[in-house]
């Protein structure tokens, strides 16, 4: 019985002390993410800001497009099959529109991004921190924040949107593509009730906006995962694995709550 | 020069976690010499660097640096602090993204709005003190141990600091290069008049090119003085370091139980039960 | 330094790319057109039901888009629905005291929205004026209902 019951209050104990641990680490990345984002970026800045959009933009754009291709060519595909029994098969066109600009494009470039780009940045910051480069750049007399991860969180966070927005448009083209070229639905229903469905502001605004959440809180987590990790291998190896993890799950569960907030009439 | 030391530690505690690490280091470390820092494995004497260098913090006591407590200064004069010392990390620590010479250029951008020809005069002239003018657009995973760990002497010296914390130079390294780092430290201390602080538990290189000598143990200063003193110091602590006998007051055991209960396998728990 | 010359340019292409895909989702996708925003008036009409009509529906004459439905309300005193209407300014002073309202359904299950067909009435409606002659939303519910009781009645 006292053994039940002392093995009862170490397990209330050590949930206590997770608890109080994740606050802990919320606490330091929030600390984190004010020390590396504010601040006028120096000319060097922009510099490392423009290498950065290179390495998480530019080399990600591949990997989002295809995948916007695919997904508009699948929507269209399974869309067709559905909208035809309705004779509804000219509001492809807004079906496909909509999906993409305000889920799907930044959900799945989101998660795309975190597999691609995020995973990169903590594994390399990861490897900064462990081969001591972080800490003598300190001793250096520079701040690795603002020297390493400003320019890497900068350029996720404006990287993410502009995917965002190619995904969008390659899968309204693949849309187009299978929907008009291939099953024959007339081109300017497509394209008109896409126009009298799809607002600016409303879907592609919320789209966006959606993105830019997403854009902060997966550079966000990459790139404080690199830098408080354990500078060991294991280490940045569980490191990369949270990263993605974590940022996949914050993807999903914010956008319910976006959603929510946006059309859910909240 | 003032004989002031240059640097002095009183009364230092730190612990990590449940593990304590120093309980109550004093030390004063003079201008102009080197100093070394020396004990076995696990004592922490990176820890005593980073505490040096202001990043970590002790529980109390206090580091002076030239006059300054370390950990009373705000952010921005504990980076100014910070340009007036180098450090060379145990694995040379270079910047993966840069070339051998814009690694050695990096202090020099940042803190300096020199122009671009003198930057590269002086990164040349740092690159030939340590022998390595020839490997300049190398990346640093071209090169191996030793020359990275000298290309990271040079970044250390490229400010002209008046301190430098050497943090165990002589690991790993090949007898040539470990013959050319001791040079250069020794070449370095008596050219730039710096103070240099060498951590190391490599007794015969460090006992070359120390001045003075600090052995810490068990989180305390257990001896200090010059290489001859502590030669013939009858500490037994001391000799077993010194003289690297492999068992004596530091055991070769980790703390265990009796061998002869392991083996026959009473383990304490069925003899409690 | 000719590398990151191409990586910059590589760059900057990436943020064009992503512009001139916004201003394509923009155009080809939502319909935006950058004529100014026409002026407009106000106009306000009750309905006894307005079915499942919404803000920013469509006001329609003669099949003509020429405003949007702008907010709905209840009026407490008639316990009615209070729609305003927001119209093309070219319109103010055109349409006659006694022109209908009515709100329209766009297909069998599509969405509502209201036309407007004009009277004969010499005077003119003005801004913030009330349109009197509407018809309700047609509710597909109510409708069976009365069809059947026909049906019973005969």
């Amino acid at each position: 019985m006292q053994s039940k019951f002392s093995n009862s209050t170490a397990r209330i104990t050590r949930l206590g002390r997770r608890g109080c641990d994740l606050m802990e680490a919320l606490g330091r990345a929030g600390v984190f993410l004010f020390q590396s984002a504010v601040g006028v970026p120096s000319r060097e800045g922009w510099r490392l800001w423009l290498h950065q959009m290179h390495f998480v933009g530019v080399l990600s754009l591949a990997i989002v497009l295809v995948s916007g291709l695919f997904i508009g060519m699948v929507l269209a595909l399974q869309g067709y099959t559905i909208l035809v029994d309705f004779g509804a098969e000219q509001a492809l066109g807004q079906m496909v529109a909509l999906s993409l600009l305000r889920e799907l494009a930044p959900v799945v470039a989101a998660l795309l991004f975190a597999g691609r780009a995020g995973s990169a940045l903590t594994a390399e910051i990861g490897l900064m921190k462990a081969t001591e480069q972080l800490t003598s750049m300190e001793m250096i007399g520079v701040d690795p924040l603002r020297r390493v991860v400003a320019p890497r969180l900068w350029a996720g966070f404006v990287s993410l949107p502009i995917l965002t927005v190619g995904f969008s448009v390659v899968g309204i083209w693949g849309g187009y593509l299978v929907g008009v070229e291939w099953l024959g639905v007339f081109e300017g229903s497509y394209w008109s009730n896409m126009q009298a469905s799809v607002t600016f502001v409303d879907d592609i605004g919320n789209g966006m906006i959606k993105s830019a959440v997403f854009a902060l809180v997966v550079t966000w987590i990459a790139v404080f995962q690199g830098y408080d990790l354990v500078p060991t291998s294991e280490g940045i190896s569980r490191a990369t694995t949270r990263t993605v993890v974590y940022s996949s799950l914050a993807v999903l569960g914010l956008d319910f709550v976006l959603t929510a907030i946006m059309f859910g009439g909240l | 020069m003032t004989d002031a030391p240059f640097i002095e530690i009183e009364e230092l505690y730190f612990s990590r976690g449940d593990h304590e690490i120093f309980r109550g280091v004093n030390m004063t470390i003079p201008r102009g010499k080197v100093t070394a820092i020396m004990g076995p494995s696990g004592t922490g004497k990176t820890t005593l660097l980073k505490l040096i260098g202001g990043q970590l913090t002790p529980e109390s006591g206090r580091i002076l640096i030239d006059g300054q407590d370390v950990h009373k200064l705000s952010r921005k004069a504990l980076f100014t602090l910070r340009k007036r010392m180098g450090m060379l990390f145990q694995s040379g620590a270079l910047f993966s993204d840069l070339d051998v010479f814009e690694n050695v250029a990096f202090p020099l951008r940042v803190h300096t709005d020199l122009p671009n020809t003198m930057v590269r005069d002086l990164v040349l002239l740092k690159l030939q003190s340590v022998g390595l003018r020839g490997a300049r657009h190398l990346t640093p995973a071209e090169l191996s141990g030793g020359m990275a760990r000298r290309v990271a002497l040079a970044r250390a010296v490229a400010l002209d600091p008046e301190l430098i914390l050497y943090d165990e130079p002589f690991v790993g390294q090949d007898p040539i290069s470990m013959g050319v780092l001791v040079q250069l430290i020794k070449r370095l201390n008596q050219a730039l008049q710096l103070t240099s602080v060498v951590v190391s538990h490599d007794i015969k290189e460090t006992l070359s090119i120390a001045d003075y000598l600090y052995l810490i143990a068990d989180g305390q200063v257990v001896a200090h003085g010059t290489p001859q003193t502590l030669d013939t110091n009858q500490d037994p602590r001391v000799s077993q370091f010194i003289h690297g006998e492999p068992d004596g007051p530091v055991p070769f055991h980790y703390p265990a139980e009796a061998f002869y209960r392991d083996i026959l396998g009473d383990s304490p728990k069925a003899q409690i039960g | 330094m000719k590398r990151s010359k191409t990586m910059e340019f590589g760059v900057g292409l990436f943020m064009v790319a992503g512009i001139l895909g916004l201003v394509f989702l923009g155009l080809r996708v939502s319909g935006l057109t950058f004529s100014a925003p026409s002026q407009s008036f106000q106009l306000e009409a009750n309905f006894a039901n307005i079915g499942s009509l919404k803000p920013r529906a469509r006001v329609t004459m003669a099949g003509v888009t020429v405003g949007r439905v702008e907010a709905i309300e209840l009026d407490t005193e008639w316990f009615d629905a209070r729609v305003v209407l927001s119209l093309d300014s070219e319109l103010e002073g055109q349409l006659s005291k006694d022109s209908i309202a009515s709100i329209l359904t766009a297909g069998l299950l599509g969405e509502q929205y209201i036309g407007l067909s004009v009277g004969g009435d010499p005077e003119m409606l003005e801004d913030g004026d009330t349109i009197r002659d509407t018809q309700s939303a047609l509710v597909l519910e109510e409708l069976i209902q009365q069809f059947v009781s026909n049906m019973a009645s005969n």
